[in-house]
């Protein structure tokens, strides 16, 4: 998967969208593939220096809690921490920062921050293309 | 079954994606051509193992049930293997090797890939020595006999099958392409 490229689109900020949007892209970047990930409206609590570490399950699944404990699910951390190793590249919403009223600062380091034509160009020769 | 691998990683107990981001780590660190051995109880990871070796280009060689315990052995790509270049002249295919095996004169056949790969299916009879090994080792090998040299594609065959005319083998043959394009009998190691 060298020269593959793999664009993404996290748009929601709970738990089950968060390890959908990690799972894929760690997936992808340890078969080489070039993985970029545009963050979103509630898609920024993923990247945020707080929220990350306890995203909220999904109304009325919170029973799901035990599941993942059983299957020794890596915590949202640990992938966001496992994505940074693996170079991808995290870009969070200028916009809905701007109309959240956050800063850059609150997000995890080494975040880049962009606006829809930066992903935009990013996407424009990707591959694979998901939104979640 | 038995197999050797050159390293083992340990991804037990966890769970997708984790498995390949570990084996993507190890394989790094791995000299082309080794075997990694990775230990794992994710169901789903065989699946993946076959995807990512394929993604990669690295060589998934199989993988063997212990129970719970899946252990995958994935074989690290080298270079020496993309390069199409073959210097050894003398060269048998597959089917002239089958109908050698099937005539009556009995014929050696020297199976030079690593001993994993060799364990999840070679030729009936084939003995196994890695090219790695082959300068320590050609001594068990009988100078007299004709000699079919055979790997997964031909090219590790290739290098030994010179290195073993160096060594003063008469009648040495490349059988090409080799094991990935077999479709007779196969052994495996129990």
């Amino acid at each position: 998967m060298a020269n593959t490229k793999v664009a993404i689109i996290a748009a929601n900020g709970n738990l089950f969208d968060a390890y959908k949007v990690f799972n894929i892209a760690t997936a992808a970047a340890a078969s080489d593939a070039e993985v970029g990930i545009f963050f979103t409206f509630e898609g920024l609590n993923l990247i945020h220096k707080e929220a990350h570490k306890n995203l909220p399950l999904p109304e009325g699944k919170e029973h799901f809690q035990e599941g993942f404990k059983q299957a020794n699910v890596p915590s949202i951390e640990e992938l966001v921490g496992i994505a940074q190793e693996l170079d991808i590249k995290l870009i969070g919403c200028q916009m809905t920062m701007d109309v959240m009223s956050i800063e850059k600062e609150a997000f995890l380091e080494g975040i880049e921050v962009g606006g829809a034509a930066t992903f935009i160009e990013y996407a424009k020769d990707a591959n694979i293309t998901l939104t979640f | 079954m038995d197999i050797n691998a050159n390293e083992v990683l340990d991804a037990k107990g966890l769970a997708c994606p984790m498995p390949i981001v570990r084996t993507k780590k190890a394989i790094t660190n791995l000299e082309p051509g080794h075997v990694i051995e990775i230990q794992a109880t994710d169901k789903g990871s065989t699946a993946d193992m076959k995807a990512w070796a394929d993604s990669t280009g690295h060589q998934y060689l199989g993988t063997v049930e212990d129970g719970e315990l899946l252990k995958h052995y994935i074989r690290k790509a080298s270079e020496a293997e993309t390069k199409e270049e073959t210097k050894h002249e003398d060269v048998l295919d597959l089917e002239e090797l089958r109908q050698k095996i099937d005539g009556d004169e009995s014929i050696t056949i020297l199976d030079v890939r690593e001993p994993a790969e060799y364990a999840f299916g070679h030729i009936p009879g084939a003995i196994n020595i890695p090219l790695g090994e082959l300068e320590e080792r050609f001594n068990e090998v009988d100078k007299e006999n004709d000699l079919h040299v055979i790997c997964r594609t031909g090219n590790r065959s290739d290098l030994a099958a010179q290195i073993l005319t160096e060594k003063g083998f008469k009648n040495v043959k490349n059988v090409i392409p080799g094991m990935n394009k077999w479709g007779g009998p196969l052994d495996k190691k129990k």
